[in-house]
């Protein structure tokens, strides 16, 4: 009796090794292992795809593919990672994201307040975006051109700023957070050199969140 | 002169009380502080339980709730949470996910930039905003194993738990 469990046990064994063997035969090379801890590149919401790099204890990897992956310990050299695999490791995660931030330029009259009236209509429709969010966080920044002394056009693009937030809270916005900022003239739009008139500097950059 | 003195020590501590006052005026209320909080971020999206952690204080994450420097971001089982920085950088998680948020600087016209995470455990989707078009080397998302350096994308992590 003991003797004959010892061969069925021995039998099975060998059976076990011998499909282990065709398994390792019937591919060439070894399957990549499981990913555990790992990133993966994904393109961007606008189509482009960037760079991931990635310091392990182990090794760097540099991930320039999307739907490429990496152990983050960065043992290994990146693995192409399935659809099926992202979307039950992440598809919470990416359901989870929010909508995306939408961005508008407003111009201004040469040295005010005023907005041009192209700039004009263009505040409605951002009121109307900003009210279609669930919940809104929006930054309000003014720029000036270089045509002037920096302090003052520091001044002068804040108060925009600020004539625009009043604007947006008047016409409904009221309880929305707004944070208002001046760039002055250290963020231009289309680099020139000082002094120079440019409308398409004098802006108020609004951001919806 | 010891009356000099004193008359100095006396016109000094009212030149004193007068900054101080100054200052104090010039201290925000608390309801100009609700309107412009010292937020880098706000919570957009939440779905079971998810709780944002900052300097102790442990508040269960709705639409809105704002996310500070040092926050701990932590998402419970079959919960997922969604937050979208000033930079415009977003991150959201899936479920059984721990992120804190070591370092936030944006300041574009200044050049001061920087972006730290770090993500103990779970899922990530991340998907970069201006700073890491602007300085993406400011850019890092630290985990258990490796730095995950941005170089201007989307991408997804996973840590898995040490247990």
């Amino acid at each position: 009796m003991k003797s004959i469990q010892h061969m069925m046990n021995h039998a099975c064994k060998l059976t076990l090794a011998a499909v282990a063997l065709a398994l390792l035969g019937a591919c060439a090379a070894p399957p990549p292992p499981p990913p555990k801890s790992y990133v993966a590149l994904l393109a961007s919401p606008d189509g482009s795809v960037g760079k991931v790099v990635v310091q392990g204890q182990r090794g760097e990897q540099v991930l320039a593919k999307a739907q490429q992956g990496a152990l983050l310990d960065g043992s290994q050299p990146p693995f192409d990672v399935s659809a099926e695999k992202l979307q039950s490791d992440f598809g919470a995660a990416m359901k989870a994201r929010p909508e995306l931030p939408e961005q508008f330029l407003l111009y201004f009259e040469l040295g005010g307040a005023q907005l041009t009236p192209e700039s004009k209509t263009l505040m409605t429709r951002i009121v109307e975006r900003a009210l279609a969010r669930q919940s809104v966080d929006m930054s309000v920044i003014g720029h000036s051109d270089t045509q002037g002394a920096a302090n003052a056009n520091e001044a002068l693009a804040l108060k925009r700023a600020t004539a625009i937030a009043e604007q947006l809270r008047e016409m409904g916005l009221k309880d929305a957070v707004l944070a208002v900022e001046s760039h002055g003239e250290r963020n231009l739009l289309v680099p020139t050199p000082d002094e120079t008139a440019e409308p398409r500097n004098r802006r108020v950059e609004i951001t919806l969140r | 002169m010891i009356q000099s003195g004193k008359f100095l020590r006396a016109l000094s501590a009212g030149i004193l009380a007068a900054v101080v006052t100054s200052a104090a005026a010039q201290t925000p209320s608390p309801t100009q502080q609700a309107t412009t909080p010292a937020a880098i971020g706000y919570v957009k999206t939440v779905t079971g339980q998810a709780w944002v952690t900052t300097t102790g204080q442990r508040v269960s994450a709705a639409p809105g709730t704002p996310i500070m420097i040092g926050s701990q971001l932590k998402t419970m089982a079959q919960a997922s949470l969604g937050v979208t920085f000033k930079d415009n950088t977003m991150m959201s998680f899936g479920p059984d996910t721990e992120l804190t948020v070591d370092e936030y600087l944006y300041d574009p016209a200044q050049s001061q930039l920087k972006l730290g995470t770090s993500l103990a455990r779970g899922s990530l989707n991340y998907v970069s905003g201006v700073i890491a078009k602007l300085k993406p080397e400011g850019v890092a998302v630290k985990t258990p194993t490796g730095i995950i350096g941005v170089r201007g994308t989307q991408f997804v992590a996973l840590v898995e738990d040490v247990k």
